[in-house]
């Protein structure tokens, strides 16, 4: 017996736009709804999705935009930000894959980079031939991380980044946050550059984003 | 591409990749590295997982009234749409591909030395100097030592030093003061990325002879 016939073909799934019981192909095992939402975008165009992702995603840029403590920083930043992200998240809907992130981290890295290309062309006069944007163009062939191990580290970020000491959590919002390279954080902070770095570590080992064994060069 | 480089950016860097906070070069030297390396691309996604919730809790602020109107507007506007991608193979890392193409480097490689061809890209910054070299099958470099940081990724063939053998992929730093001589390997030529912060200071009496072309050039 054929073991292909016996499963279901996603060709025989009914779509409706904005149904989100229908089943998509590429979001199999990732159910989060802001994924599904992301996935029912990019393969349908669908605008109440767009919508959806809008209302949940949009004050959080402007939140994130305006947290910014970088040069080139204006009071428009943030509503700029959302109008730049959104349309782009609209624009490359149909790149995304499930398989490799979750749409808030894909979301995510789309505003990292938006938010870096923004304050730079704000702060800088001169003809910029990088965006960031490109340094984060993945080749095609990569293997990912299963999915069920991304969702086990994302569980273990989220919930262990609510315990982590007051010290640690200020510095990683300093960085992710504000936009503060480790040089920049250890003279706000009025640390040695070590101890910065050491409590990041500590940060990242207690959410098990890297290991404790492992020795990088 | 997925072999498996020794040499890796720390963890620092690479979370400073995530955060966006690496400046201009070295992120165009780990961007290259991430074409080539696997675990660095996985470590990287980890990062981002922290980026993510990190501004899935900041503060929500409210939009502006027409926010959502102005965006729905704009979709599907010709003009906001992403230059369809003329994505060729390439093996070379993207942002090292758009620097080739917007500095012509068929055009521009200029003799180092006897067996290193060098051609320098123009990156919008002038805090370090990103050029590619390019080292010909068993070529020796002059030795010299670095007045500043310099990072370097092996984009294609490999090289070795006094401590080891470079292959593609792999990233090193050289911290000032450090002397090496890079040599390149027998069977073929080895093209390396660099980003360096301060002009090489060359130590052996050919010196003389490079120095012009070593010089960061204000551009
Ligand atoms: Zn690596």
């Amino acid at each position: 017996m054929s073991l292909v016939t016996s499963l279901p073909t996603n060709q025989a799934i009914p779509r409706t736009n904005g149904d989100r019981v229908a089943v998509f192909k590429s979001a199999e095992k990732r159910s989060d709804q802001w994924s599904q939402l992301l996935i029912s975008v990019g393969e349908n165009r669908d605008r109440q999705a767009f919508a959806q992702l809008f209302r949940h995603f949009g004050p959080l840029l402007k939140g994130f935009a305006h947290a910014s403590r970088n040069e080139g920083w204006f009071p428009g930043l943030g509503d700029d930000l959302v109008q730049e992200v959104m349309i782009k998240v609209w624009n490359k809907a149909a790149g995304y894959n499930a398989e490799k992130a979750s749409a808030t981290t894909w979301i995510y890295t789309v505003a990292r980079n938006c938010r870096i290309d923004m304050l730079r062309r704000k702060s800088n006069t001169q003809h910029l031939p990088l965006e960031n944007e490109d340094f984060w163009h993945e080749p095609d062939e990569e293997t990912p991380i299963s999915l069920l191990q991304q969702k086990r580290s994302e569980d273990k970020v989220q919930s262990s980044l609510a315990q982590l000491p007051k010290e640690q959590d200020e510095i990683l919002r300093k960085v992710y946050l504000e936009g503060k390279s480790h040089a920049e954080a250890s003279a706000e902070l009025g640390l040695p550059l070590g101890t910065v770095k050491s409590r990041v570590r500590l940060a990242l080992q207690k959410m098990q984003v890297i290991v404790s064994t492992e020795s990088q060069e | 591409m997925n072999n498996t480089s020794q040499f890796h950016p720390d963890e620092t860097m690479l979370l400073e990749f995530s955060a966006g906070t690496l400046a201009t070069a070295p992120s165009i030297c780990v961007s290259a590295h991430l074409h080539f390396c696997s675990k660095c691309r996985n470590q990287l996604l980890r990062l981002d997982q922290v980026g993510a919730q990190l501004m899935s809790e900041a503060k929500p602020l409210e939009l502006e009234d027409d926010a959502f109107d102005a965006v729905m507007a704009n979709l599907d506007n010709p003009e906001q749409a992403p230059a369809k991608s003329d994505v060729k193979v390439s093996r070379f890392p993207f942002s090292v591909d758009k620097l080739m193409k917007n500095n012509l480097v068929s055009q521009t490689w200029k003799r180092l030395s006897g067996s290193v061809d060098v051609a320098r890209f123009e990156t919008g910054q002038d805090e370090f100097e990103v050029a590619l070299h390019k080292i010909c099958a068993g070529g020796k470099t002059p030795k010299h030592d670095h007045q500043g940081l310099e990072y370097t990724v092996v984009l294609k063939g490999s090289f070795s030093d006094e401590n080891a053998v470079y292959r593609e992929g792999d990233f090193l730093i050289r911290e000032p003061g450090d002397v090496h001589q890079p040599m390149g390997a027998q069977n073929g030529e080895c093209i390396c990325l660099s980003a360096l912060s301060a002009p090489i200071k060359l130590t052996n009496p050919l010196g003389f002879l490079m120095k012009p072309w070593l010089r960061i050039n204000p551009m």
